[in-house]
């Protein structure tokens, strides 16, 4: 008896202290002048953050070890933000794979039209395999998909070797109301073609609440994490509800596989790169070791029995459900999960998942979502109706109602989370040491990626490591060979 | 008079078809200017692609299984389903149902009803105390081809019935009244009439659904995309991947021409076992 009343006592000091870190949290932005958090002061609760705006700041650990408000990183543009540019009359299609995003782009048109009579823009949406495979050839063919979309990587450097990009470099919009850290992935030789409007971050989320009722703890190196597994299988509970059905999604986790595996970027880099161009096999000490920390989790019980048909309709209804510990995929998976199951609103947190017991060279994974360029083979008078509606949505009202709208981050200046529980909640992220997510460095995602990570799929499902990288390599080889 | 028609047959089939034999021979990104490269695809195809080879075998026991119960079915339910009965006609209507679908609403449809985790077969295996046959149907490439097989026997069968009761109804029905004269089984009734009179439609219904199966595309892209590890790859998906996933638009005109000549052969072998000789009806 003396137990269960310790674990209550214990449930609700936790619980306690939950909603207190969750208040507290939600409610720095609006502290009294006494309490406001001065750059450089000490701070007591690591990742709090008053949100990420040009002046915001977040709680972490100096060189020395002690906590103090540091500058949110991903707002360090010093720019004064320009507003919209107006837009001449007339129509553009807007070309894009987020049918998610419709509804928060349609409001926002209706806003820029409404700003700017005469002018209309048309959304053209596909479904993201199909823009991955067909929006080159529609676009190149059509003048009038005046403003679209690409992914980082393989798709943009398709559309900069077309001649589709134009150069906004000198755009004023550009220069001021964008986080200039975050330009990198749109940048080609010091020259900006794109803007990567949505920032998210390619980390596990976890139940925050579950781990406080369970007194779980968020591993924070790979021996940890393989115990921890083992714990959470104990309760009854999914430790990893990956999404290993559905290439997309599965594929998420070896960004933070990849992240820590060499000894520094450039090691890394060249060794992806030597994949993709079919120069190195799979079978490398440097891949297996990769392939063998799969097997591993799905030794340790990280996933769930059946994971290779576990899809990305399961996972987050599981994770949502309260059947699962941790959604690996990323934050973009979070409004999935609240739809699921709106209680789930507040109670996700994002961890970083470490795959070495040494120091992490990095701590988490960003990426941008999608690249929003201008159609330099488009008529001038679109080119302007295009640049116009890219420069409003990089202002910082719109940003933020394209924020909320998506539960997502964006890559633009001053604008506000406090208005999302969840975005305000994962923000602390940001203040760690951060990797653009290293699996887009495949170029080839027909004959390298896939097959690449199927084969980690595979083997994370319980194939044999030496069989299943051999003969992946010699697919890759002959699929470039083609 | 016939110019016309020249000209627009010359527009719409032989200038794609003369293009795509000439980007065969050409290695091409879609973007930068094409590279005349003779026979180098075709000789790549045949003795370095490994996994075009998987996916052309592939193709085969895919196109083997769908034809053999495809026919099987459609000729079956075609029997049963020939008197014009009120029963009848309501049950033709609901076999050719699945026709008349979008083939991305079917492989929707099978994928959820193949979902190891909440779909329907699997909890009725379970329900019945068959747990060990509960299968990851689309994720484990040991039956991944399998099951999107048997979804395109559903698609399609009902098309086939039609076919086969249009052939079927052409049969004299004095035939089977002598047949019933001599005493003749059922079993004797189907193997020396309706068997017989019936094959100048098995022969279509075989090469129609043989050039289906190996046109087959919607259902393996909308259920699996060719997965796992291209243990469900069929040739057009294939190419579709080749062209507008690695962007080698001359490697997969060489897959289409491949395609051609599998299809054409077949279909010649399957004429001739089938000895239809389409001049005499």
């Amino acid at each position: 008896m003396k137990n269960k009343g310790m674990q209550i006592s214990a449930f609700r000091l936790g619980a306690i202290a939950v909603m207190a870190i969750g208040l507290a949290s939600a409610s720095l932005t609006s502290v009294s002048a006494d309490s406001t958090p001065t750059f450089g002061t000490k701070c007591t609760t690591e990742g709090a953050s008053t949100g990420t705006s040009t002046t915001s700041l977040i709680c972490q650990k100096g060189d020395n070890g002690a906590l103090k408000w540091a500058r949110v990183r991903i707002s360090s543009n010093r720019q004064t933000p320009v507003p919209a540019l107006h837009a001449n009359s007339g129509t553009i299609e807007f070309h894009h794979w987020r049918a998610e995003d419709k509804a928060v782009f349609a409001d926002i048109i209706a806003k820029f039209e409404a700003a700017n009579p005469g002018t209309h823009i048309v959304q053209v949406i596909e479904s993201s395999n199909d823009y991955t495979n067909l929006a080159f050839s529609q676009i190149k063919g059509n003048p009038k998909s005046a403003i679209f979309v690409t992914s980082r990587g393989g798709q943009f450097t398709q559309f900069y070797n077309g001649g589709l990009l134009r150069d906004l470099s000198n755009e004023r919009f550009v220069k001021s109301n964008v986080i200039s850290s975050a330009l990198t992935p749109g940048i080609v030789d010091g020259k900006v073609y794109g803007v990567p409007y949505q920032s998210l971050f390619n980390d596990p989320i976890y139940n925050a609440d579950m781990f406080a009722k369970n007194g779980w703890s968020v591993p924070k190196n790979w021996t940890s994490l393989l115990a921890f597994c083992k714990t959470v299988k104990a309760a009854g509970i999914i430790p990893f509800a990956w999404p290993a059905a559905t290439r997309g999604n599965a594929g998420q986790i070896m960004n933070s596989f990849l992240m820590n595996s060499a000894p520094d970027l450039a090691t890394l880099t060249s060794r992806i790169a030597a994949i993709d161009t079919g120069k190195a096999d799979l079978t490398q000490p440097w891949f297996t070791d990769i392939a063998t920390k799969y097997q591993q989790m799905n030794t340790a019980g990280c996933f769930p029995s059946n994971v290779t048909g576990y899809n990305d309709t399961v996972a987050p209804a599981d994770f949502a459900s309260g059947k699962a510990a941790i959604y690996p995929t990323g934050t973009f998976g979070m409004s999935t999960v609240t739809n699921l199951n709106p209680a789930m609103k507040g109670k996700m947190k994002i961890m970083s998942l470490i795959t070495v017991d040494t120091k992490p060279l990095y701590e988490g994974i960003t990426n941008n979502t999608f690249i929003l360029h201008v159609n330099a083979k488009s008529s001038s008078r679109d080119q302007n109706i295009a640049r116009a509606f890219l420069s409003f949505l990089t202002t910082a009202d719109i940003a933020q109602e394209y924020a909320v709208g998506t539960s997502q981050h964006v890559s633009i200046v001053n604008v506000d989370y406090s208005a999302n529980i969840d975005l305000l909640n994962t923000s602390d992220i940001m203040g760690k040491k951060l990797l653009l997510a290293p699996r887009f460095l495949f170029n080839n995602v027909t004959t390298v990626r896939n097959p690449l990570e199927d084969a980690l799929i595979a083997i994370g499902g319980g194939a044999d490591i030496t069989k299943t990288l051999t003969d992946t390599s010699k697919t890759i080889k002959q699929g470039l060979g083609a | 008079m016939a110019l016309p028609a020249v000209a627009i047959y010359s527009f719409l089939y032989l200038y794609p078809a003369i293009s795509n034999l000439l980007y065969s021979t050409q290695r091409w990104d879609g973007v930068t200017k094409a590279q005349f490269v003779g026979l180098h695809n075709f000789k790549y195809l045949a003795t370095s692609d490994d996994l075009f080879h998987k996916i052309v075998a592939n193709n085969f026991r895919f196109s083997f299984v769908v034809v053999i119960l495809q026919t099987l079915f459609s000729l079956m339910f075609a029997i049963f389903l020939l008197k014009n009965t009120k029963a009848n006609i309501f049950l033709r209507t609901l076999f050719f149902f699945p026709t008349i679908l979008s083939s991305v609403s079917v492989g929707l449809i099978w994928t959820f009803l193949y979902n190891p985790n909440f779909g329907f077969i699997n909890a009725s295996l379970k329900a019945i105390g068959l747990n060990k046959l509960a299968l990851n149907w689309l994720s484990d490439g040991r039956y991944s081809l399998y099951s999107i097989a048997i979804a395109q026997i559903w698609f399609h069968t009902g098309q086939m019935i039609v076919i086969y009761l249009a052939g079927l109804q052409q049969i004299p029905a004095e035939l089977y009244e002598a047949a019933d004269v001599d005493g003749a089984t059922r079993w004797q009734q189907f193997r020396n009439i309706t068997w017989p009179m019936a094959l100048p439609t098995t022969a279509v219904v075989v090469a129609y659904t043989t050039i289906q199966t190996f046109r087959a595309f919607d259902l393996v892209y909308a259920m699996t995309q060719g997965g796992p590890m291209n243990s469900s790859d069929l040739i057009v998906t294939s190419i579709y991947n080749m062209a507008f996933g690695a962007y080698k638009f001359g490697y997969a005109s060489a897959e289409s021409v491949v395609l051609v000549v599998v299809v054409l052969v077949i279909t010649w072998i399957q004429r001739r076992t089938l000895r239809v000789d389409y001049g005499s009806r």
